[in-house]
C-alpha cells in the first residue's frame, strides 16, 4: 500500500527515512525519486544529500544546521507539494545488457558458499521453486521477458535496483541468510522482487543466477557511455537482458578488454506512466509467457 | 615526498570527512575509521583537520621522507619510531630528509593515524583523496600504499612544539570491552520488545569477518513483530528482508540473523532491515576495535547523540592542543 502519511524515522544523529509505502510499484518510485529531486531543486538548509530507493528517500542532514523536528516539518511541506503521477511522461533510455544465463561463474560462488558457510538450494532452482515455475529455463524465459525500470542506484557504485514493468515477469526470492562474502563481478539477481547486477566483486544478499560481460561502471571512463557519469545506469532508464551464452560471454569480454565493444542504447523513447498502467490494466497478469 | 618501504597491513591515504555528496550513486564516504585521532593528528601538524594523512591497520608501514616535516602519530599504539629510535604520540614530530619511520603491530586499539605536515598532495576522485579500495578508487593508486609507492605531500608549515592535552586523548579500552551509543531506528518497529531488550542486554562479539565495509557481530538470534512476518512478497521471504532502501552510515543491518555495522566503505542501499544506528560520535570505537572485541549497545535520543557529536566536535579543535616552548 502507499501509506496515507509518509513514515519518518531517524537514522542516528544525521539520517532520516522517509518511507512513501510497503510495496513495489511505479508511483512509489515517483515519490522516492520525486522527494530527492525537489530537495535539491529546493536547497533544503542543513541536506547534504539523499538517497532515493524503490519506496523511500534517505536524507543525509547536518544537525548542526537543522533539529530533525525542524526538517521533518520541511520534508512534510516539499511531499505535500509533489504533484500526481498520471502526467509524468519522462525520456527513458533502454540499454540492452548481455546476460548468460545459469553461468558457471554463478554456480563457482554458489558451490562454495554452500560448502563454506550454508548449504542451501542453489539460487535458480530456489527462485523457480518459490514462483511455481517449471525449472530454470522457464526462470530464464520469464527474467529475460520484460524491461526492467532502474528505480534507484545503491548498495555500490553503479549498482541498479530494478523492477519489472511486465508484471507478467514478477519474481520474488528471499535473500540470503547469512549474505555473501563475494559475488563474482557482473553478476545479475534477485532479492525480493528487486533485480540487480554487481558492478564489481561484493559481498551480496540476492539470489544470482547470470552474468554479464558488460562494465556497468567504469572509473576510467573508457567508453563513450561513460563519458558524463562513471555509473552506466540512471533512475529512469529501462534495461532489458539478452540471454547469451558462455561462448558470447567469453567474446564479449574480450572486445571489452580491447575497447571495441559498442554498448546498445536506445535514447528516443518517452516513457508515460499513464499508457504504462492502461496496458498493465489490460493484462492477464496471473498468466506468464 | 615519502617513499614507502613497507606498506604495512592495511595502509591508506583518506582525509576527512571523506567523499560526500554521491549517496545516490552509491558511493560511500569513506574517510578515517576513527576522525577523532585523525583531526587531532592533522592539528598537531598544523594542517586542517580534513588534510589527507594515512590510516594503517593493524600493522602500520615503514616510510622514509626525503624532506623536512612535522609528523604526527595518533590512535592506536603501533610503537613508533624514527630511525629505530622511539617517538611519542599525540604530540608534534620534526623529521629530516632521510629519516625512516616504522609502525609495528597495535599494542592497543586497531588504527594508527599518520599526519604529515602539508597532507599526502594526491589527485583528489569526486571531491574527496580518501581510498575506497574495494572499488579501487581514491589514493594514489585505488588501493592501500604499496612497497615502493611514492607518495606526494603538499608545501610544509613550520614546525610548531605542541601535543594533545593527555585528558583529551581518546580513551582506547585495554580490557577489549566497547559501550558503542545506538539510536533506535529506522526500521526498530520490525523487531519485537524481546528481541530489543536481548540487544541491548547482550554482548555482542566483533567477528573477524569484519572490515572498513562492515563489522559482522556474533550474538543471540532476533525475533521479530508481526510487521516482519506478514509483508508483501516483494520485500523477500525472511522476517529481515525488506524492499531495498537507504541504509544510514553507522546503520546496524540485520542481514538474516547477523547483524552487520555499516561502516566507512560500506554499501548505501539494500534489503535489510536496520533496527539500531551507531552514533557518529561513536564511530572511533568501531575504528580502534579488533576482531574478538566485545560491544555492549547503549540506546541514547536523537538529540543526546547529536549533543555527544557537538562534544566530540569541540574536542577537535586547537583548544585540545599545549604548545610547549
Amino acid at each position: 500500500m502507499i501509506y496515507p502519511q509518509a513514515k519518518f524515522s531517524p537514522g542516528g544523529d544525521r539520517y532520516i527515512l522517509i518511507e512513501f509505502g510497503n510495496e513495489m510499484n511505479l508511483e512509489l518510485n515517483f515519490l522516492g525519486q520525486g522527494l530527492g529531486k525537489v530537495v535539491k531543486i529546493s536547497g533544503l538548509k542543513g541536506v547534504i544529500e539523499t538517497a532515493p530507493a524503490f519506496a523511500s528517500t534517505l536524507v543525509h542532514y547536518d544537525p548542526d544546521v537543522i533539529r530533525y523536528q525542524d526538517l521533518v516539518l520541511e520534508l512534510k511541506r516539499l511531499i505535500k507539494g509533489l504533484g500526481s503521477i498520471d502526467d509524468i511522461e519522462l525520456p527513458s533510455r533502454l540499454i540492452y545488457i548481455p546476460c548468460c544465463y545459469l553461468d558457471r561463474w554463478t554456480a563457482e560462488c554458489i558451490d562454495d558458499y554452500r560448502e563454506k558457510i550454508c548449504d542451501k538450494t542453489p539460487d535458480a532452482k530456489m527462485v523457480a521453486q518459490l514462483n511455481g515455475l517449471s525449472g530454470t529455463d522457464e526462470l530464464v524465459r520469464v527474467h529475460s521477458g520484460t524491461e526492467y525500470w532502474v528505480a534507484s542506484l545503491g548498495f555500490w557504485p553503479g549498482l541498479p535496483f530494478m523492477m519489472p514493468l511486465d508484471p507478467r515477469s514478477r519474481l520474488t526470492a528471499p535473500k540470503y541468510n547469512p549474505p555473501r562474502t563475494w559475488t563474482p563481478k557482473g553478476a545479475v539477481g534477485m532479492g525480493g522482487a528487486s533485480t540487480a547486477i554487481y558492478p564489481v566483486a561484493t559481498p551480496g544478499g540476492y539470489q544470482i543466477f547470470g552474468r554479464t560481460p558488460v562494465p556497468i561502471w567504469d572509473t576510467k571512463q573508457s567508453f563513450p557511455e561513460f563519458e558524463q557519469s562513471i555509473c552506466l545506469f540512471r533512475p529512469g532508464d529501462r534495461v532489458k537482458f539478452v540471454p547469451i551464452d558462455e561462448k558470447e560471454f567469453v567474446d564479449i569480454e574480450q572486445r571489452v578488454a580491447d575497447g571495441s565493444y559498442v554498448y546498445n542504447v536506445v535514447d528516443y523513447q518517452k516513457f508515460s506512466v499513464s499508457q504504462y498502467q492502461k496496458w498493465v490494466n489490460s493484462l492477464d497478469i496471473n498468466k506468464r509467457f | 615526498m615519502i617513499e614507502v618501504i613497507k606498506g604495512g597491513l592495511e595502509t591508506s591515504i583518506q582525509d576527512y570527512p571523506g567523499r560526500i555528496g554521491f549517496w545516490d550513486q552509491g558511493f560511500p564516504q569513506s574517510g578515517p575509521m576513527d576522525s577523532w585521532s585523525f583531526r587531532l593528528a592533522n592539528l598537531l601538524v598544523d594542517n586542517s583537520v580534513g588534510a589527507a594523512g594515512l590510516e594503517c591497520q593493524l600493522m602500520g608501514p615503514t616510510l622514509k621522507f626525503n624532506d623536512a616535516r612535522t609528523i604526527a602519530i595518533t590512535g592506536a599504539n603501533m610503537t613508533p619510531m624514527i630511525n629505530q629510535q622511539p617517538i611519542a604520540m599525540w604530540r608534534s614530530i620534526k623529521v629530516v630528509a632521510g629519516d625512516i619511520l616504522t609502525l609495528k603491530f597495535a599494542l592497543d586499539g586497531a588504527r594508527s593515524y599518520i599526519a604529515i605536515s602539508g597532507g599526502v598532495d594526491s589527485e583528489p576522485w569526486l571531491g574527496s583523496q580518501s581510498t575506497f579500495h574495494k572499488a579501487s578508487v581514491g589514493g594514489i593508486t585505488g588501493s592501500a600504499i604499496k612497497d615502493g609507492d611514492q607518495l606526494p605531500l603538499g608545501t610544509a608549515n613550520e614546525f610548531i612544539s605542541q601535543q594533545v592535552n593527555p585528558e583529551l586523548v581518546p580513551p582506547l579500552t585495554t580490557n577489549k570491552q566497547w559501550e558503542i551509543e545506538v539510536v533506535a531506528g529506522p526500521n526498530d518497529d520490525w523487531i519485537d520488545k524481546v528481541g530489543h531488550q536481548r540487544f541491548l542486554e547482550s554482548e555482542w562479539r566483533l567477528s573477524s569477518k569484519s572490515d572498513r565495509t562492515g563489522f559482522r557481530l556474533d550474538g543471540p538470534d532476533w525475533t521479530f513483530t508481526d510487521k516482519a512476518h506478514n509483508k508483501a512478497p516483494e520485500h523477500g521471504s525472511e522476517p529481515s528482508n525488506i524492499i531495498d532502501h537507504g541504509y544510514p552510515l553507522g546503520a546496524i543491518n540485520l542481514a538474516g540473523q547477523t547483524p552487520i555495522i555499516l561502516v566507512s566503505d560500506g554499501p548505501s542501499m539494500g534489503g535489510f532491515i536496520n533496527p539500531y544506528t551507531v552514533i557518529s560520535a561513536a564511530f572511533w570505537k568501531l575504528g580502534q576495535s579488533r576482531p574478538g572485541d566485545r560491544y555492549r549497545f547503549k540506546q541514547v535520543t536523537v538529540e543526546h547523540a547529536q549533543e555527544l557529536r557537538r562534544e566530540l566536535d569541540n574536542k577537535c579543535q586547537n583548544t585540545s592542543l599545549i604548545g610547549e616552548k
